[in-house]
């Protein structure tokens, strides 16, 4: 690292810092493009379908029908970008970019891969070092931002079937949030740190999964809620009110929200394996290394990223009464009884 | 009389939905990795241009006036077909002609222009069904396009050759027998 940075004539921070930026924006972004493809192919085989496989790159190599995303992206971009005469624009035009940057940003926080000694320096692989007082509290929040490109979306839109998503997705969207952090305060109880890197460390031995699974199944199902996918995915609803919040969108303002659903996922996903499945961790193996942990983080993620898809193409949709009722009155008591047993638990150890 | 509804009760097991949940993903990734692992001829889906669907028996398709071995058409020009048509979609010119010793029969009428307008049939098969002679038959060939409606007037000699190609069969353009009447005498013994 050091010699690396020195050939570019920039400090190792320096170097490590863009490196980091680099990693940890194109990363979601590249594997959420990858998810839109996994999700339709995935899908397809589910429902014993074939799925997309025709277009090729110059028409010659089909790839698996990898190169639909680049398809779709060139068709998104060159598409007229229609903003209806009843919008408002200002909003209209901000709330993609509202939509996607806490998806991509709630992932800076998170370490995807054991922190490194090289020349003398300590490199941690996470945008946000250790000890920056935010911790885990950062993804939640930056995750709460998510409602507000929701419903700017939904109310700029100027729509009745946007504004009536947007008011049900974010609904959704508080009323899983207090059963969510629950089940993380217990984490943060256990492991008695908030940042990531300790949580990590506190799972030594034995992932959080295990001894919280309670809190594992409540943290999980309010990300399904969080990130608007389905069984809970109430911002759309063909039959009901169109394509919800995103009735009047089209080309890349659309092409841009439906991504930042894919980076969500991942987000949530690296969420997930940082709170209850150890993080980079390797079973078994007390040291990784960088290029084995960032390995393991990876796996853990696309399992998750696939739990995902894999969810969404098993269950039916929830009516809205029934989700509201799963949000309170199972999810918050069951993420509250968790929480008191663990802390129960710890009373008695004194 | 209200109809009643059957409640089932779940068992506690089954409210927990956590393992239900459990079991319908076991299926969906059963069908996810046989999908998976299934060659692309064995799946449902046909893949459009490289395979092409085996229409059941009876299906109705494209036309095919038929012919005698030696080339000529079985078509005596008898209009039964136009009559039957509902969608009037076939246009019958006769011709005169006779000349026995070339054909299989006995016919002194053949169709000079025998048209069917393909946009008009609705290939309900009744010219088919009309034909004395089994002259016209309606067989599977579902690729049916043309670049105007004139490409999709076809004539006697595209009816004629329309299933030439899967048949195997040489593409004709001229009748074996001729065109021009010739009235001699033929000698009956």
């Amino acid at each position: 690292m050091p010699t690396l940075a020195h050939l570019l004539h920039l400090s190792p921070e320096t170097l490590w810092m863009v490196a980091k930026v680099l990693i940890v924006f194109g990363g979601p972004f590249t594997l959420a493009s990858l998810l839109t493809w996994v999700e339709r192919r995935g899908a397809a085989m589910i429902q014993d379908r074939i799925g997309p496989n025709r277009a090729a790159l110059f028409g010659k190599w089909r790839l698996l029908g990898l190169p639909q995303i680049a398809a779709d992206g060139i068709k998104a971009f060159l598409k007229e970008d229609l903003v209806p005469p009843h919008v408002n624009k200002l909003v209209f035009w901000v709330a993609p970019l509202l939509t996607f940057l806490p998806a991509v940003m709630g992932f800076a926080i998170i370490p995807f891969g054991q922190s490194f000694v090289s020349g003398g320096q300590t490199y941690h692989l996470s945008l946000l070092d250790p000890g920056n007082g935010m911790g885990m509290l950062y993804p939640l929040a930056i995750g709460s931002m998510a409602v507000y490109g929701v419903l700017t979306a939904a109310w700029s839109s100027n729509n009745k079937w946007s504004i009536l998503g947007g008011m049900r997705a974010s609904a959704q969207m508080v009323s899983y949030e207090i059963a969510m952090s629950l089940a993380v305060i217990t984490i943060f109880m256990r492991a008695g740190a908030y940042d990531p890197h300790q949580i990590i460390q506190a799972q030594w031995g034995l992932w959080n999964v295990l001894p919280q699974f309670l809190g594992f199944l409540v943290f999980t199902t309010c990300m399904f809620a969080e990130t608007n996918r389905l069984p809970f995915d109430f911002a759309e609803g063909e039959a009901e009110i169109v394509a919800g919040y995103l009735t009047e969108y089209g080309s890349m303002k659309f092409a841009l929200m439906y991504l930042s659903e894919y980076v969500h996922m991942v987000t949530a996903s690296a969420l997930i394996v940082t709170l209850y499945f150890g993080g980079w961790r390797v079973p078994f193996v007390a040291d990784p290394g960088v290029w084995l942990s960032v390995l393991a983080f990876l796996v853990k993620l696309l399992f998750f990223c696939w739990l995902f898809i894999w969810i969404r193409w098993t269950l039916p949709r929830f009516r809205y009464d029934q989700l509201m009722k799963l949000g309170w009155k199972v999810m918050l008591p069951l993420s509250m009884a968790n929480f008191l047993f663990h802390a129960f638990l710890m009373f008695k150890r004194g | 009389m209200a109809i009643l509804i059957k409640q089932v009760e779940l068992s506690w097991l089954d409210r927990t939905y956590v393992w239900p949940i459990l079991k319908g993903m076991a299926i969906t990734l059963g069908h996810f990795f046989r999908q998976l692992f299934t060659p692309t001829s064995k799946r449902f889906t046909i893949q459009y241009p490289e395979m092409k669907k085996e229409m059941p028996e009876g299906y109705r398709g494209l036309h095919e006036l038929k012919r005698f071995e030696d080339g000529s058409v079985k078509c005596v020009a008898c209009f039964m077909c136009a009559e039957a048509c509902p969608a009037r979609c076939i246009t019958i010119e006769a011709e005169e002609f006779s000349e026995l010793n070339l054909t299989q029969g006995f016919e002194e009428k053949r169709p000079k222009r025998f048209e069917i307008d393909l946009l008009r049939c609705i290939f309900c098969g009744m010219c088919e069904e009309a034909c004395p002679k089994d002259a016209i038959w309606l067989r599977k060939d579902y690729e049916l396009v043309g670049t105007d409606r004139e490409a999709l007037r076809y004539g006697k000699w595209d009816l004629l050759n329309t299933y030439a190609e899967p048949d195997g069969k040489p593409v004709i353009k001229t009748d074996p027998t001729p065109s021009t009447p010739s009235r001699k005498e033929v000698a009956c013994s």
